[in-house]
């Protein structure tokens, strides 16, 4: 039987308390219990508990030194046979001190949901989508256009946006989010589009407006002007007599859409010369004195 | 099964409020019997540990309590993957073999 002063590494002028400390610092190494990977634990720590059992204890020390007693004759009355916890933690039934420790739900613990996940948890879901904003220009979205996007992640798609797109849309590329869960189908990549507002066109529904600036003359003698749409420009017949306010149609030159296209509307704007001369004033002038006429009659405004 | 009684006169040193005490904590957990409190083998293996933690290797509660938790969890983990051994166990050679190479040097 080895020597206990060995065993707690100590030397024979170990004070109590360095005997003490050194029991406490190998037991904590050694207990079974404590390590239970450790297949020499319970040797060794049957040793420390009897090497302490000896020098720890004032008397026995003393016979142990003078050579009453050995190492051995003291341990076999400290050691009945005990069973340590680690056999009966290690079997099916330590299962029983598995909970209290966690709040939460002991699955969530459980190893093999995490190295088997879907299967084991039998979870299955859809991926989450990924959302998306972008801008287009007007005509992009009247018209329609293919767009290649660079998303986050780096990946590129090819962006279908279809004529008529309204701004605020959404549009939804089906599994082209994140990727499911278990046999779970991947996610949607969902697009919001804003559609940048024109210079010249507004949309109001299917009908594109724009407002056409005339000269007195046009407006007064008709005319044949070209006119800007959102498919390039198209030739507009001004009637003779036109007034300003006056909307013409362009029919099916507006949005296009399945219930057939909208109308273009061209709201006329009679636009005075930059300098008007004398002559042109006076004549103005003389010529509505000799025929009147009510532009506020209608709305009740007295002239 | 053990009864109380019996389990204090197993234990030298353990007194009965200590005892009740842990079962208090959920340190053990004993079954009842009508009145009576059950401790079975596992219970007496786990009383005691915590008499040596407490009182030989003088951990203090609060400190112990960290320490059976980390304990019970990794009991926990030994169990799981002992239970995984025994599935890889049942694999062909070469899935065994395969997984043997990719888990690498120990053993």
């Amino acid at each position: 039987m080895a020597d206990p002063y060995q065993i707690l590494g100590i030397s024979r002028e170990a004070t109590p308390a360095e005997i003490r400390k050194a029991y406490l610092r190998l037991a904590k190494k050694s207990h079974p219990d404590l390590h239970p990977g450790d297949k020499g634990a319970e040797a060794r720590f049957k040793a420390i508990a009897s090497a302490y059992d000896i020098v720890g204890d004032a008397k026995k020390r003393a016979r142990f030194d003078s050579g009453e007693i050995d190492a051995s004759g003291a341990e076999q009355r400290r050691q009945p046979e005990r069973e340590f916890y680690r056999q009966h933690a290690d079997a099916a039934a330590g299962f029983k001190y598995d909970g209290p420790w966690t709040e939460s739900d002991a699955h969530d613990s459980d190893l093999f949901a995490e190295l088997f996940g879907s299967r084991r948890a039998r979870k299955t879901a859809k991926g989450a989508d990924i959302t998306y904003t972008m801008s287009v220009d007007f005509l992009e979205a009247v018209n329609g256009a293919k767009k290649r996007v660079t998303m986050a992640d780096g990946k590129t798609i090819d962006l279908s946006i279809p004529a008529g797109l309204q701004d605020g849309q959404t549009l939804r590329l089906r599994g082209q989010g994140h990727p499911g869960v278990g046999a779970g189908a991947p996610g949607d990549t969902l697009v919001e589009i804003h559609v940048n507002p024109h210079a010249t066109f507004r949309r109001d529904g299917n009908s594109i407006r724009s407002t056409l600036p005339v000269t007195i003359g046009e407006a007064l003698a008709g005319a044949k002007l070209p006119v800007e749409t959102i498919s390039g420009a198209v030739q507009l017949t001004i009637p003779k007599g036109s007034n300003a306010g006056t909307i013409l149609r362009l029919k099916g030159r507006g949005v296009p859409a399945k219930s057939g296209a909208g109308d273009h509307l061209v709201e006329l704007q009679v636009v005075l010369p930059d300098q008007a001369d004398e002559d042109f004033v006076k004549t103005v002038v003389e010529w509505e004195a000799r025929h009147p006429y009510h532009p506020r009659k209608t709305e009740g405004v007295p002239s | 099964m053990m009864g109380e009684h019996e389990l204090l006169g197993a234990i030298e040193g353990l007194e009965a409020e200590t005892l009740q005490r842990w079962v208090d904590l959920g340190w053990v957990l004993p079954s009842t019997d009508g009145e009576a409190v059950r401790f079975d083998a596992t219970d007496v293996a786990r009383v005691r540990l915590i008499f040596d933690l407490q009182y030989e290797l003088r951990i203090e509660e609060s400190s112990l309590a960290v320490v059976l938790s980390l304990m019970d969890q990794l009991y926990e983990v030994r169990r799981d993957l002992r239970r995984l051994a025994a599935a890889v166990e049942l694999q062909p050679q070469d899935v065994r073999a395969a997984i043997a190479k990719r888990i690498g040097g120990k053993q």
